[in-house]
């Protein structure tokens, strides 16, 4: 798979990716105010030979306690945080074992209390290979999967990144590779471990000099420290269900905490570690009517909102 | 499997666009300057006659006695030469590095040093969970709140204060080195290496060492949590202007002692400015409301969660350095809109289409000047620009600290005056007049007339105007967009901007009237 072939800058992911470990994409959510990830897409789900899935996910997350870097707060000016997004998503088999994916989320962020306007617009689009290394029984019970996966993501629009949490996201361009290891078993159950790692390209801000990290820095230039997610999931599949359970765990590699009392900051160290637990239907005799429902609460963070999220998701499949 | 020409380009395609996309993150290079960069300061004059410019707080350029150095031809000061040699010739990379940040300029690096400290002390402080809030305590800096906030008219009073300081020692060390002659050690020796330009200006007391004890010292009342990494600071810049051959430690010691002894003098006349009442009590700030009420006006309130204070009622009352309290009410701005008024409705709904139908250029002019909370502030704004202009002008130390002195007293001014009117008048904000009216920047936690932001804005454009001839267009250009970007913040009426600039220049004008009899050619 000469796409894979990485560039001498690209180590890091190449180290993540390698041909024995496998691998599913997700569109990666970095902390607070930040829209739904394509649920669909963090698992070692395949779309067959020229079968299209495209669809709408619903995202409404919501949170009223943060992290103020490790001091958990609420704010009075916030009061309650809540940002829904519409992710359009596509996903569509290239060959049975290698699938392209696209996602491309609007985003509104509100706040109930305070003075601060809301934002809103289209985010930033993702796309992204998913290839399924190796598929070989492991016992008698089941088979083991290796899955890799690579994405890249721009923001499509000129939103600001200067002003969280009202911020519908970070304007950082992103490429993230990502290894999955799953096991499924004959009686529908799998486990999956995977990790990510998101190298995060640096932000403009319109402003000549910010403050964090302990220090003044005097450019509009923002570093934007990498970012890795590590999936721990449970789940069931068949009869039409797809049911995964996850605890996520996302770790920013650098950046400063939001001082007391002060606002986010587009590079903090935005922790966390969540719970996820979704649903996804294949409408029997619909011949391809996919419904998608799930929740997530963040357990612990740093710099984020302790956030609680619903989603629904309409999606439709058909062969090309 | 077969796949047809087509799908084989179309996958093909896809894989490459993937590829490119995943290759342009990949490939950008993070590393970011963290700080301006100066190149090594060669000033186009040494500006010999400064010991005879007009001083601000000292009575005299000799008001601080500075004993005559030992001679040169003694074994005292041979011993402090072969000092020099020696640890010239021990260099440490950590060394040189330290040598080539401070030979950008010891007023100018202090500038930058003094903004981020504006900037990591601009915190409003927390609320308590009765709802309450605390003001911080000068005696438990490092606490909750930590000491002090640094708000705009804290952070114009120390850049203030810092510059001024910093003036009068320069002056006062300009007047001892062409008493006293005595030659930099790299002219005085041929053997001591110049690591950075050296001019014939003589090095006794050294300016390094003045603007280190000087500085620190101020630093020490004004950011008391920052003493430990200012104190090392000064140590650095002594030590790297002793490495560099600019100065011998007798050269130094005379100029922390004459650096201290003047901070003394201006924290004198700063510990009784009056700051210390700034911010009242209780039954001052409810006395504002009522007073407004009683003038048939909707008084002010805070739109913060729980309210908050408002901030530095008294700030109008503290001494200004140009200007006497009644030259500065007879400058203060007519009275706003009534808030009953028509004129005030339609103010208040200019502010409304503004914000909702706002422009990505707009919304960026609103953040470029947002300057709030955890930043160096609107009046460290202007200090960066003219930090650009006084580099770029190749000033020798005390030039630049004139500069530096003369914008920030005109913007101390300008907030003592400006807080004034705000609280004369305690106008509310357009959020308050209509809650449908969300804003793009954090809503300020005081009265909106006149917009402090123009007032400081015009008051910098016309000192760094007369300073810098060439650029004043510039100068005024950018302080009207700082005044607009607070309509497009949503956050002040126009008539607060136009108001508040046509006052920052009647309060530049005491300034300038000061800088145009400072006998500085």
């Amino acid at each position: 798979m000469n796409f894979f072939r990485l560039t001498r800058r690209d180590r890091t992911i190449g180290a993540l990716a390698p041909s024995s470990v496998a691998t599913a994409l997700v569109v990666l959510s970095v902390g607070a105010g930040t829209p739904a990830r394509a649920q669909t897409l963090d698992d070692a789900d395949f779309m067959k030979f020229r079968v299209l899935c495209a669809g709408v996910v619903y995202t409404r997350e919501q949170w009223t306690d943060y992290w103020e870097g490790t001091l958990k707060r609420a704010n009075g000016n916030i009061g309650t945080l809540t940002t829904t997004s519409a992710t359009y998503m596509t996903a569509y088999g290239v060959t049975d074992r290698l699938n392209i994916i696209a996602s491309l989320p609007y985003v509104s962020t509100r706040a109930s209390q305070g003075v601060l306007e809301g934002q809103s617009g289209h985010q930033d689009v993702t796309v992204g290979l998913k290839y399924r290394a190796f598929n070989t029984p492991l016992t008698t019970s089941g088979m083991l999967q290796g899955i890799v996966a690579i994405s890249g993501t721009v923001p499509t629009t000129d939103y600001t990144p200067d002003f969280y949490p009202m911020s519908i996201g970070s304007s950082s361009e992103r490429a993230t590779g990502r290894g999955l290891l799953s096991f499924q078993g004959r009686n529908g159950l799998f486990v999956n471990g995977s990790m990510a790692y998101t190298r995060r390209g640096n932000v403009t801000l319109d402003r000549v000099s910010y403050y964090t990290n302990n220090q003044l820095y005097l450019t509009n230039e923002v570093q934007m420290p990498d970012v890795t997610e590590s999936a721990l999931t449970l789940g069931y599949q068949g009869h039409g269900l797809f049911a995964p359970l996850s605890l996520v765990q996302q770790r920013t590699l650098g950046g400063g905490d939001i001082r007391r009392q002060d606002m986010p900051f587009v590079s903090n160290r935005m922790n966390f570690t969540r719970l996820d637990a979704h649903v996804r239907y294949a409408v029997p005799r619909s011949r391809g009517v996919l419904l998608m429902l799930g929740g997530s609460q963040v357990l612990t963070g740093r710099n984020v909102g302790q956030a609680t999220r619903v989603t629904a998701g309409l999606l439709l499949a058909g062969k090309l | 499997m077969q796949m047809s020409m087509t799908d084989r380009a179309m996958r093909g395609m896809r894989v490459f666009a993937i590829g490119v996309l995943s290759a342009a993150v990949l490939s950008c290079d993070k590393a970011i300057t963290q700080t301006e960069d100066l190149l090594p300061l060669t000033a186009s004059s040494t500006d010999a006659t400064a010991g005879a410019w007009k001083m601000i707080v000292l009575t005299s350029a000799t008001q601080v006695a500075v004993p005559a150095p030992t001679a040169v031809s003694s074994d005292a000061y041979k011993a402090e030469l072969a000092a020099i040699k020696a640890a010239q010739n021990a260099l440490t990379p950590a060394q040189s590095e330290r040598i080539n940040y401070w030979a950008g300029g010891g007023v100018l690096r202090w500038n930058q040093i003094v903004r981020g400290l504006v900037a990591r002390y601009n915190l409003p402080p927390a609320p308590r969970d009765d709802g309450s809030y605390v003001f911080p305590d000068a005696n438990n800096p490092f606490g909750d709140p930590a000491f002090p906030f640094a708000n705009p008219p804290y952070a114009a009073r120390a850049y203030s204060y810092i510059a001024v300081a910093q003036y009068e020692a320069l002056k006062a060390a300009w007047a001892y080195k062409y008493q006293y002659n005595r030659r930099s050690p790299a002219r005085a020796d041929a053997e001591i290496r110049q690591l950075v330009p050296i001019s014939d200006l003589p090095s006794y007391p050294s300016e390094e060492a003045v603007l280190a004890g000087v500085t620190v010292a101020m630093m020490q009342t004004l950011f008391p949590a920052a003493v430990e990494e200012v104190t090392k600071r000064g140590a650095d810049q002594r030590e790297a202007a002793l490495l560099s051959g600019k100065a011998t430690s007798s050269d130094l010691a005379a100029g922390l002692a004459l650096g201290r002894s003047v901070a003394t003098l201006v924290l004198a006349r700063m510990t009784a400015d009056g700051t210390g009442n700034a911010i009242g009590n209780a039954a001052q700030w409810k006395a504002l409301a009522d007073s407004a009420s009683a003038r048939g006006e909707t008084p002010w309130l805070s739109l913060e969660t729980p309210a908050r204070p408002p901030m530095l009622p008294n700030f109008g009352a503290v001494l200004a350095w140009s200007a006497t309290p009644a030259e500065l009410a007879a400058a203060r701005p007519p009275a706003p809109f009534a808030t009953a008024s028509a004129q005030m409705k339609a103010e208040v709904a200019e502010v409304r289409s503004t914000v909702e139908n706002l422009s990505t250029a707009q919304r960026a002019i609103a953040q470029k000047w947002n300057d709030g909370a955890g930043t160096y502030t609107p009046p460290g704004h202007w200090n960066d620009i003219a930090a650009d202009h006084i580099r770029d002008a190749n000033m020798s130390e005390v030039r630049a600290a004139r500069a530096f002195a003369l914008v920030n007293m005109a913007m101390h001014d300008a907030s003592v005056a400006c807080w004034e009117a705000k609280y004369k008048y305690f106008n509310p904000r357009p959020s308050q007049l209509d809650p449908a009216i969300r804003t793009d920047i954090g809503l300020p936690n005081f009265p909106a007339y006149p917009s402090g932001h123009s007032t400081f804005s015009a008051a910098a454009a016309d000192v760094l105007g007369y300073l810098f001839p060439a650029s004043s267009s510039e100068f005024h250009a950018m302080a009207a967009e700082a005044g607009l970007s607070r309509l497009y913040g949503g956050i002040h009426y126009m008539n607060d901007i136009t108001e508040g600039k046509t006052h920052g220049s009647r309060i530049a004008a005491f300034t300038l009237r000061r800088a145009q009899a400072d006998g500085a050619p």
